[in-house]
């Protein structure tokens, strides 16, 4: 027998409200609050010299329009995103195919394939760290041994190839989450459609083109959306690696953020850049997620 | 007992390093010695190695604590109100400071204050610090500031002058603030009038060179920017095979070590960072001079000076990759280490001069001093932040005093901030040695301090532009990403983008 | 090509590609037990033949001293200081924090899922959203509030700051697996459950819940597994506590870096990760795309 409730509606466990507290409470202070702040900082133009900080809306944000270092980095991020994102893309897909089948051996294989995934950012930094190194690091020195690279242009040290070997790592790390997300798409995937196609007289080519990635594509879309964003956030990698450089070859929007906090301690401007991150995400998002009609 | 002769050296060797690493009292390693056959003088117990790392080469040296009995009283008194508690700071791994961090357990048993310091590279000391005076939180009771963070954290430190003044209870007998060479006060702590800190450790440019390599190649010591040129081409092109180059450079981009070597390439060419009328003058003649001497170095160093801070440039020092080294004289003890490759065929000279003249310090701004020897020396300061701060001024002052610091540059052979350390007799007898411990470049680096110190400039700002905007463009000039080599290019932008903090900070 | 020879060959490319993939991480850990000459070698790359040297891991897990590691190099300053190679400390911090922060992440976000799973409010697309657009917030953008706040708070450099920020960091994330899973549970049982007397929580706590306690495991480790590895916000945030990410960049110093003490408790922290991930291969997937994709 239901017992009459002495609370007030809103209060009782039919009411969302209790449910959502504890999360929506702690994600208003820490999570939106935060981002305010940020906001209202971003509008005080500050003297290092003095440490005062006046009300003047607009000189950070003219300052960030202005910054050529912004804008090369927000190149360097989306140079480093499109990239990453395509060869994630496409090896995890293959990658996927590969080992998709059941036979024996194939699971410890992709069980083993997912080792990537719980290894520190931080540290597979000094994973590459390690290999890359001009003088005693086993990637570095088989690409000399291939004659592909010279000793005199360090890896990492070198601009032209420091942003591919943040690139590399990021690649490593991650395409097994393409990996996973692909082979859980294609399991699911009915046979039917398939088996009428071979009867038909398609190839495994042609099968693969138009019935396995169109039914895959919301898929493929949810994936890159996921990693997309992430890709846009990557902070670790590039402190631990390359710390931005060589010169700014390596500095991604968020590292540029984390040298202006670190180095100068202009804490408006800092937020200003940070924002400026945030922005370029949600944008970034709500585009992707509109047009491929993106749904959780 | 009687040994064959190679166990008998294997048993010293053990032994000796078994004493200074601590594990073994001074009456144990005397009484094993003496079963050994060997006999000591203190002279001797200063050769055995320490810990194999290169600044500690006589650890065994130091065990011996000679602190003054009315030091320790003091010590003592003083620092029973506060025993127990814990004082913090962050420093960077600069000899002196991991010389002191072995020390400190002395000062402890004195006071019964313990010290933490946490070493990290110098630029997470900088965050760190920034950090701390932003937030005023208190976390470090002593700042360890290089001097040019000196105005930058001048409020946040107390007058260390005034406080032992004002604090007659907390002052050390005999720590005699005039004994503090005055070129380093100046150039290092003073601010506006006041000391910000105590002068701590001053890594100065002089030239280094390898006795060896100049010899084999008939190439005298080079004296003037244009004899040096010449001398790093010369070896470059004769010994590029064997991986040896003529010189090697900290260029890394964003780094601090970058716009250090930058900075005296420009003095060396009749340039100045500031001109008189507080704008930037890096983009002039003599500083594009300057930049484009550095740009030609580079071609003849090896590939890692693009990602080497100082401790890069060490390490080519001491796996013997280079000949030529106008860098810090810190470097000099550690390459002599006894168990180092190097050990002995480096010399030391003065640092270079001309043939450019320098800019006079009329003409400059902001209080630069244009000179060829740059500075990078620190200061430990009490924060005025510091929960306990009569702790703190307490272990400051042990650091500082002319007992500790002259046990300092016994243990590391860098160069000492007070007069009393450079003529103190134990300092002066090692002139002699070859290996570990040697003083013998320390006349050369006495000379720099007093006649040739160039310092940066002192405004606040100059903590961030010189960490973030110059090397960062220097970088990217150095490394190929942008200004297509052009010097000029690339000082411009300088230019705009240091003006620009400058003026945001109402200084100029 | 026969049958035969696609399959072997399958075998041979797929066996390739998951080498390497696993290589950086074998390298790794064999980096950890090779003395300072393995490494540093300036002849060749060595490989395989060298004498193992458990040192390294003596000194960042077992808390032994620098100056006993026979196999540390002797040219390279690095950090000095005692314990400045104890990972120890790190373990125990980065243990605490990630058990802690998964805890709590869990636990209100299984509040919050039920909340969304069952009960059909005005606005719950709308939340729902807000929880994804946190999942795209870019730490970096609220790390310089968050330190004050956290100043302010007193929370600056303690446990409970970092378990609070990871936790907001895995909340989004555990709050919509967690719905996902409760979506695959029929509405029927709670229905049944009420007819029967049961009170909301009561059908929540009792009957719904067990149900889907796998996905709650997958949910757990999950998070600590985003806890673990995370670093920008422990960098920001501590000075004193570090955790092990944190922890083993401070290996490397302008100095020179002590490859021995970075790899061995680089290796070190990869084990608790994958000891989880191959308990929980089953709903990795629906974890990863936070619950889009069901396994």
């Amino acid at each position: 027998m239901k017992k009459r409730s002495v609370l007030p509606r809103w209060l009782t466990s039919e009411h969302p409200l209790p449910w959502l507290f504890p999360v929506t409470a702690l994600l208003i202070v820490f999570g939106l609050y935060p981002v305010l702040y940020s906001l209202w900082l971003s509008f005080f133009k500050r003297n290092p010299a003095t440490r005062k900080e006046k009300f003047m809306p607009s000189w950070n944000w003219e300052k960030l329009l202005s910054d050529d270092r912004v804008w090369d980095a927000v190149q360097i991020t989306f140079t480093y995103a499109l990239l990453a994102l395509s060869i994630q893309l496409i090896v995890g897909l293959a990658i996927a195919l590969l080992l998709d089948t059941d036979r024996k051996g194939f699971g410890i294989l992709r069980a083993l394939m997912t080792l990537p995934l719980v290894v520190p950012p931080a540290v597979t930094g000094m994973m590459f760290l390690l290999m890359y190194d001009s003088s005693f690091g086993v990637i570095s020195n088989s690409l000399y041994a291939l004659n592909l690279l010279s000793p005199s242009a360090p890896i990492l040290g070198t601009g032209s190839t420091a942003l591919w070997g943040v690139i590399i790592a990021d690649v490593w790390q991650w395409t097994p989450f393409m990996v996973l997300i692909m082979l859980a798409g294609l399991r699911a995937l009915p046979r039917e459609p398939f088996e009428a196609a071979s009867i038909d007289g398609a190839s495994g080519l042609q099968s693969f083109i138009y019935l396995t990635l169109p039914m895959m594509s919301k898929i493929i879309a949810l994936a890159v959306l996921i990693r997309g964003i992430d890709l846009f956030r990557i902070f670790d990698y590039v402190k631990v690696m390359t710390d931005s450089g060589p010169g700014t070859a390596t500095e991604t929007l968020t590292a540029y953020a984390g040298t202006v906090y670190f180095k100068t301690a202009n804490f408006p401007y800092a937020s200003t850049v940070a924002l400026a991150t945030l922005i370029l995400v949600l944008v970034t998002a709500s585009i992707f997620i509109k047009v491929f009609k993106v749904r959780f | 007992m009687s040994f064959k002769r190679f166990d008998k050296q294997n048993f010293i060797i053990d032994t000796a390093k078994k004493y200074a690493a601590g594990r073994m009292s001074k009456r144990d390693f005397l009484k094993k010695m003496g079963i050994a056959g060997v006999g000591f003088s203190a002279y001797n117990a200063g050769m055995l190695g320490g810990k194999g790392r290169p600044f500690f080469g006589n650890m065994a040296h130091a065990q011996e604590n000679t602190t003054p009995p009315e030091v320790a009283e003091f010590l003592r008194e003083a620092g029973k109100p506060f025993a127990g508690t814990t004082i913090r700071y962050t420093s960077e791994a600069t000899p002196p400071t991991n010389v002191l961090n072995e020390l400190k357990s002395e000062f402890t048993e004195l006071t019964g204050i313990n010290v933490e310091i946490e070493i990290v590279p110098l630029e997470q000391v900088l965050a760190k610090a920034t950090q701390d005076v932003q937030g005023q939180l208190g976390t470090y009771d002593i700042y360890y500031l290089d001097q040019a963070w000196t105005s930058t954290f001048s409020p946040d430190t107390y007058d260390p002058v005034e406080y032992y003044d004002t604090k007659p209870d907390l002052a050390m007998p005999g720590f005699d603030f005039d004994d503090f060479s005055k070129p380093l006060v100046e150039g290092i702590c003073e601010y506006d009038g006041k000391w910000i800190g105590l002068p701590f450790d001053i890594p100065i440019f002089t030239l280094m060179y390898r006795k060896d390599i100049l010899e084999k190649h008939g190439i005298e010591v080079p004296r003037t920017y244009e004899d040096f040129t010449k001398a790093v081409e010369m070896i470059t092109a004769a010994e590029k095979e064997n991986n040896i180059f003529g010189t090697g450079l900290q260029a890394k981009s964003g780094h601090y070590s970058l716009e250090c070597d930058w900075s005296q390439a420009v003095w060396g060419h009749g340039g100045s960072i500031f001109g008189a009328d507080k704008n930037f003058s890096g983009n002039d003649e003599a500083g594009v001079a300057g930049l484009e001497w550095y740009q030609n170095l580079l071609k003849n160093a090896p590939a890692a000076s693009v990602t080497s801070t100082w401790d890069g440039q060490w390490q080519m020092g001491a796996a013997g990759q280079i000949a030529l080294c106008q860098s810090w004289a810190e470097f000099f003890p550690g390459w002599n280490a006894d168990d180092s490759e190097v050990k002995g065929l480096w010399e030391m000279a003065k640092p270079l001069e001309g043939s450019a003249t320098l800019r006079s310090r009329d003409d400059v701004g902001f209080g630069e001093i244009p000179g060829w020897g740059h500075q990078g020396g620190s200061s430990i300061a009490l924060s005025r932040y510091s929960k306990n701060p009569e702790a703190a001024w307490l272990f400051l002052q042990w650091a500082c005093s002319k007992d500790v610091m002259t046990r300092c540059t016994l243990i590391g052979g860098f160069a000492p901030m007070r007069n009393s350390s450079f003529s103190d007799p134990r300092i002066v007898e090692r002139k002699n040695l070859e290996g570990s411990g040697t003083t013998r470049h320390l006349d050369t680096v006495k000379w720099t301090i007093d006649n040739v110190m160039a310092s940066e400039p002192d405004l606040a700002i100059w903590a961030g532009v010189a960490n973030n905007e110059i090397p960062t463009e220097l970088g990217k000039l150095l490394t190929g990403q942008d200004y297509d080599g052009s010097a000029k290019k690339c000082m411009d932008q300088v230019a705009k983008l240091v003006d620009a903090v400058v003026d945001e900070a109402d200084l100029g | 090509m026969s049958a035969l020879i696609k399959t072997w060959l399958r075998y041979l490319v797929a066996m390739v590609v998951v080498g390497i993939f696993i290589f950086p991480i074998a390298w790794f850990a064999l980096t950890s037990i090779k003395p300072i000459s393995a490494v540093f070698n300036k002849d060749r790359v060595v490989v395989f033949d060298f004498e193992p040297t458990f040192d390294n891991y003596k000194v960042t897990v077992l808390g032994g001293l620098k100056s006993d590691n026979q196999g540390s190099s002797n040219i390279l300053m690095g950090t000095s200081g005692e314990g400045a190679y104890d990972g120890r400390g790190s373990i125990v911090s980065s243990l605490v924090i990630a058990i802690c922060s998964t805890f709590l992440a869990t636990s209100i976000s299984l509040l919050a899922a039920y909340a969304l799973s069952r009960l059909s409010f005005r606005g719950a697309q709308g939340y729902m959203q807000w929880i994804l657009s946190q999942r795209f917030l870019p730490p970096i953008a609220i790390i310089i509030p968050l330190v004050f706040i956290f100043r302010d708070l007193g929370l600056r450099d303690t446990h409970l700051g970092i378990i609070i920020a990871h936790t907001l960091i895995n909340i989004p994330i555990a709050l919509l697996i967690l719905k996902s899973f409760f979506d695959d549970v029929p509405i029927e049982v709670d229905q049944a459950a009420m007819i029967d007397g049961a009170t909301r929580f009561q059908c929540f706590y009792m009957v719904v819940l067990p149900m889907i306690k796998g996905g709650i495991a997958a949910t757990a480790v999950l998070c600590f597994i985003f806890s673990w590895t995370e670093f920008l916000l422990s960098l920001f945030l501590t000075n004193s506590i570090r955790t092990v990410p944190v922890k083993i960049t401070t290996f490397v110093t302008s100095t020179g870096s002590e490859w021995g003490y970075i790899s061995a408790l680089g290796t070190a922290a990869i084990i608790p990760g994958f000891i989880f991930i191959l308990l929980v291969q089953n709903h990795l997937v629906r974890g990863l795309t936070m619950g889009a994709i069901k396994d």
